[in-house]
């Protein structure tokens, strides 16, 4: 006997009202007839698409599993993991909001530090000498031998 | 066929001087480096060194680009093999397999058989090119709209079957994905659909950062999560015996191969994202035929060599409606186009007449460049395998920082990261509820095409949706569809039946 994840069932519904959120924002575009399909014809069709695929799914978890336990998605996450997703998550948004302020080479210096260090590096010596290196290879190699035009940031490199 | 022979033999002695074998090997060299580096693939990378070319005369121009083109999809594949990141769009199928195989320390021959499949089906591909151009460019003029469209609802169809364990899963991501496509400006009406006001998304949702996001970033966020031992962990070391694929590894793989390099060079002629289609096929069909289909998706080396064979074979064969029909069909042909015109020379039926010094020896370097990257990269296979020696909680972050850095070289914009990091949350949330992220990339790829193809079909036919089944090749492709949707469900009741019974 299996059992239903409650999890599975919610991602099922949120498929479906993108689905209809998808079909509700087409129905105010001008949708044509078939000979001339207007802007929102092909999105409408998609959305009502994903409606009935969605609906489809979420019907046949309920209908296939033989008994039906509600099962709430059990935390396996420690809480140590959890602060580290978010720390690592944190810098990425960090580093891409002062992305243009800091420019490359300090942002990636940066950037580096913060990821290094929110996966355990302790040791803040061998993490910011990584770092620098990492930063000014990268700099090197897409800024002075790819020609890519990065950000300068306020230290004009 | 002797007049061709011929022809192809002055290409050679027009490739081989040494000024165009240094142009091909620069390009061979450099394309590897702009396919390994992350968001970097063939067409940002060709249309960056197109200026580099701006001195040289137009064969040696091109011979370089060609060669920073396929050298560029071959580096695409070290990334997905090593990392989950593929370099460019049709390395997108190699990452299921690939990716597998070097978790199980198998880097080395999965990477080793791109190469000799490279090759292999590159040697192929040149034949195909050079005998059978004129009258399959004729053959690919024969697809329509409504072929065009029917074709792409068999990729669609053919893809969610073989990704993952549920089919509807795959159709409701393929979906997702397609939705995703009509973002931006209508490619009909011209009209905005889905901007809420703003200009960035005029221009639709960066392919590259649905990409990076979905397999890069999902993957290391995915990673990231672990508990610190298992951080600290490196992934299986391969000895050095493993690192070259053996016997029984290329016993396996020489079908894949052929099979791949045939699959590809048809798939090449035809309208659309030639390579992405073709790996996707080729993909297909190996699970398909496969005796052991359960092995794909866990490192299987069919799943790696018929794929690359077949994006390989894809390229070149992708050259014929460039060359000959003056129509590029997929984008890195379009800048190669444009690399012709800024050169002077016009592509079209009258290019092989006109220049032939061009049209040969570019045909005849692409088997010199082949083989380059055959002599560059099995050496360096040891090298890139590794990679995969450095500890994940350093090699995690540095991941990240060649993520965001390639992701804003493409387009030089800070919302292209976001949507990355966006598609890198969702990605990260998928893999959790085993949803696939390939369905809907192919989808946001093919979505625009799949919707002009769709409402030029019915414009054809005044809103006759017998048009699909009344022109025999779209028939073809349709039934192919729903043969593909009916046999999985047959096998599975008579299996049902069997167990009951």
């Amino acid at each position: 006997m299996k059992i239903l994840k409650r999890d599975e069932a919610i991602v099922g519904v949120v498929i479906f009202l993108f689905g209809a959120i998808t079909t509700f924002l087409s129905l105010k575009m001008p949708i044509g007839t078939l000979r001339m399909a207007g802007t929102g014809f092909f999105p409408l069709c998609l959305g009502i698409l994903l409606m009935i695929l969605s609906a489809a799914y979420v019907f046949r978890l309920f209908v296939q599993y033989k008994k039906i336990v509600i099962q709430k998605e059990t935390a396996v996450k420690t809480p140590g993991a959890m602060r580290q997703m978010g720390l690592f998550l944190g810098a990425m948004v960090l580093a891409t909001l002062f992305f243009n302020e800091l420019g490359y080479p300090l942002t990636s210096f940066l950037l580096m530090a913060a990821l290094l260090r929110s996966l355990g590096m302790k040791r803040w010596a061998f993490n910011i000498l990584l770092s620098f290196i990492t930063a000014g290879v990268s700099y090197f190699l897409f800024v002075q031998w790819l020609k890519i035009p990065l950000p300068k940031g306020w230290i004009g490199l | 066929m002797f007049e061709s022979l011929q022809y192809l033999a002055t290409g050679f002695t027009i490739a081989g001087t040494v000024q165009n074998l240094l142009y091909c090997l620069i390009g061979a060299i450099v394309g590897t480096l702009i396919g390994v580096l992350p968001g970097i693939g063939p067409i940002a990378g060709i249309a960056l060194l197109i200026p580099a070319t701006f001195g040289l005369n137009p064969t040696s121009a091109i011979i370089m680009l060609a060669g920073i083109y396929y050298g560029a999809m071959y580096g695409g594949s070290t990334t997905s093999i090593l990392l989950n990141v593929p370099g460019e769009t049709a390395s997108v199928i190699t990452c299921i397999d690939g990716y597998q195989m070097a978790q199980k320390g198998r880097a080395g021959p999965a990477l080793a058989i791109c190469a000799i499949g490279s090759f292999i089906a590159g040697t192929i591909g040149l034949f195909g090119l050079v005998f059978l151009a004129p009258p399959l460019a004729e053959a690919a003029l024969a697809f329509g709209p409504p072929e065009y469209f029917s074709l792409m609802i068999f990729g669609f169809i053919v893809l969610s079957n073989v990704t993952g364990t549920s089919l509807l899963k795959a159709l409701m991501m393929a979906t997702v994905g397609l939705i995703i496509g009509t973002i931006g400006l209508d490619p009909v009406t011209g009209d905005a659909r889905f901007v809420f006001g703003s200009t960035y998304l005029l221009g639709g949702i960066e392919f590259v950062a649905v990409a990076i996001g979905l397999f890069g970033i999902g993957e290391v966020l995915t990673n990231v999560q672990q508990p610190q031992e298992l951080l600290e962990q490196k992934v299986t070391i391969p000895r050095f015996r493993d690192l070259y694929p053996s016997l029984q590894d290329l016993k396996k793989s020489i079908a894949s191969i052929l099979r791949g390099a045939g699959i590809g060079f048809g798939v090449g002629l035809v309208p659309g994202p030639a390579p992405v289609i073709a790996t996707y096929a080729s993909y297909m069909i190996e699970r398909k035929i496969s005796k052991h289909p359960e092995e794909f998706g866990k490192g299987a080396i069919e799943g790696v060599a018929g794929p690359e064979s077949a994006n390989n074979s894809a390229c070149q064969s992708a050259f014929i409606p460039l060359f000959v029909l003056g129509i590029p069909f997929a984008p890195p042909t379009a800048i190669l186009l444009g690399a012709l015109l800024i050169h002077g020379v016009s592509p079209g039926p009258l290019l092989i007449s006109q220049h032939p010094g061009l049209f040969w020896g570019v045909i005849a370097s692409m088997y010199i460049g082949n083989f380059i990257l055959l002599i560059l990269n099995l050496p360096f296979v040891p090298l890139f395998a590794n990679i995969l020696r450095i500890p994940k909680k350093i090699l995690l972050p540095l991941v990240i920082l060649f993520c965001i850095t390639g992701m804003y070289t493409v387009n030089n914009s800070i919302p292209d990261i976001w949507v990355m990091l966006l598609f890198g949350a969702l990605g990260f949330l998928m893999r959790k509820w085993a949803y696939e992220g390939a369905p809907l990339l192919l989808a946001l790829v093919l979505g625009p095409r799949l919707e002009i193809a769709f409402r030029q079909s019915l414009m054809i036919s005044h809103g006759d949706f017998g048009i699909f089944i009344n022109r025999p090749i779209s028939m073809v492709f349709l039934l192919a569809t729903v043969l593909f949707l009916i046999i999985p469900l047959i096998r599975m009741t008579l299996k049902k039946q069997r167990k009951e019974g």
